[in-house]
């Protein structure tokens, strides 16, 4: 079973590798959003420390948007995705390797994203990299993880990446709040970081419970 | 579906004009004067705004579960009366908001989770509008409505640790008693009563346009088919 969802994961994470599409958009795509940040808000040294949990997460998202949308766009392209959901195993499991493989390069888009923040905006919170990496993959788990269950549910529709933003942005809102609130309580913003993690892990957890199935109803032919 | 149309829509129209003149004969309270009025039709419609959820997500539920195309069209007509129900219960928040908070709008707690509610309605209307297959849209629109309902106890109660300035709720208090003072209290409840027949009667005033346009549309493939036919 966890074979069958470990090689989906890894077929779309190999295509993209060699095909260099999703990656190299999304790394991209995040720089270009920080130079916008940079261009808008023109922060200092000490605004740029308490601006940027907010920074990270927003650029976080507006990432994960490129990326999600074009999740079932290979098998789209190809019309495999009929094929994909007869493969012999439980819908749940083609849920769970789509996902594996945009948690894979989501999280390869925050592991350089994060010294590449510090450098730009001349942030010196080096030694607190390893907290704040485990709170962005901790949200980048449910931000994922409803992300591909949207982007399964849009795929179908007309101008779907819009529409994946509009039902996307509301809905990780509480991911949002919690995320940005423990990375400013780690970098000494204020506040407490544990009863934000407790929030971060209940979004998490609700959701990888839910979404297995919510996929099973969405493709059911 | 049409025979309680009508006692629905009677009912609603004499309870709003019963409770309209409670709400203008009740004294004008000490401290908010006559601002007080509006939360009449405010408090009652969060409450609707709320129940008009409950009942879309009831109904998606059963269309997943029993394919029941009644179901389907129960919540399809209900998105846009719970999004009328949420932006009138913004407006009036804010129009209260501007005398009491000095403000219109505050990025307190339940105003945050009330325009998220919004915002997922939109999000509901806007994914069956576009799908060009009704059965795939009615399925995807069903299961954002359960991720939804998941979702905004998460939303509250994120955005409640996060900031709250809005004052306790008015039916129950921390010790879960009714404070409010009799005069305004009967009001409220009429009111209440009345917006419950408003909203029962709206949806099903907009259940069966829902209905006949998807009649009419069967129709239409039929009369195309039997085209190509000739």
């Amino acid at each position: 079973m966890l074979k069958a969802a470990y090689r989906i994961a890894w077929k779309d994470v190999m295509g993209d590798l060699r095909r260099r599409a999703t990656l190299s958009s999304m790394v991209f795509f995040a720089i270009s959003v920080l130079v916008v940040f940079q261009a808008a808000f023109e922060p200092d040294r000490l605004e740029a420390a308490r601006l940027l949990p907010g920074l990270l997460w927003t650029t976080l998202l507006f990432t994960s948007l490129v990326g999600l949308g074009r999740v079932f766009q290979a098998e789209e392209e190809d019309g495999a995705f009929e094929g994909l959901l007869m493969a012999a195993v439980p819908r749940g499991v083609v849920f769970f390797g789509k996902w594996w493989g945009n948690l894979f390069l989501t999280s390869l888009v925050v592991a350089i994203l994060l010294p590449l923040t510090l450098v730009l905006f001349n942030v010196d919170a080096w030694e607190k990299i390893p907290a704040i990496l485990g709170i962005l993959f901790l949200g980048t788990l449910g931000l994922t993880g409803l992300g591909v269950l949207l982007a399964a549910m849009t795929q179908a529709a007309r101008s779907r990446e819009t529409l994946l933003a509009l039902l996307l942005l509301p809905l990780v809102a509480p991911l949002l709040i919690a995320g940005v609130q423990a990375t400013g309580a780690v970098l000494g913003n204020g506040g407490e970081a544990g009863p934000w993690l407790r929030l971060l892990l209940i979004f998490d957890v609700v959701y990888l419970a839910l979404s297995p199935w919510a996929f099973g109803w969405l493709v059911e032919e | 579906m049409k025979k309680i149309q009508r006692p629905l829509g009677i009912g609603a129209l004499v309870l709003l004009m019963i409770g309209m003149y409670l709400v203008i004969q009740a004294p004008a309270d000490f401290q908010q004067g006559n601002s007080v009025r509006i939360l009449f039709i405010h408090v009652p419609s969060a409450k609707m705004a709320l129940l008009t959820y409950i009942v879309l997500t009831i109904s998606s539920i059963m269309f997943l579960w029993k394919r029941n195309e009644t179901a389907d069209i129960i919540a399809d007509a209900a998105a846009p009366v719970g999004a009328a129900f949420t932006a009138v219960t913004l407006a009036t928040g804010s129009i209260w908001g501007k005398p009491m908070w000095g403000t219109w709008w505050a990025w307190d707690a339940r105003l945050t989770s009330m325009l998220v509610l919004l915002i997922i309605y939109m999000g509901l209307m806007a994914l069956r509008n576009a799908m060009d297959d009704p059965q795939k849209g009615a399925r995807a629109t069903a299961v954002l409505a359960i991720i939804g309902a998941v979702d905004l106890p998460i939303i509250h109660f994120s955005v409640t640790w996060w900031r709250t300035l809005h004052q306790p709720p008015s039916f129950q208090g921390s010790k879960g008693g009714i404070h409010i003072a009799g005069p305004l209290l009967t009001p409220l409840l009429v009111m209440a009563v009345a917006f419950i027949l408003l909203g029962a009667y709206l949806v099903t005033l907009k259940s069966r346009e829902v209905a006949a346009q998807r009649d009419l549309a069967a129709k239409d493939a039929d009369a195309a088919m039997e085209e190509l036919h000739d």
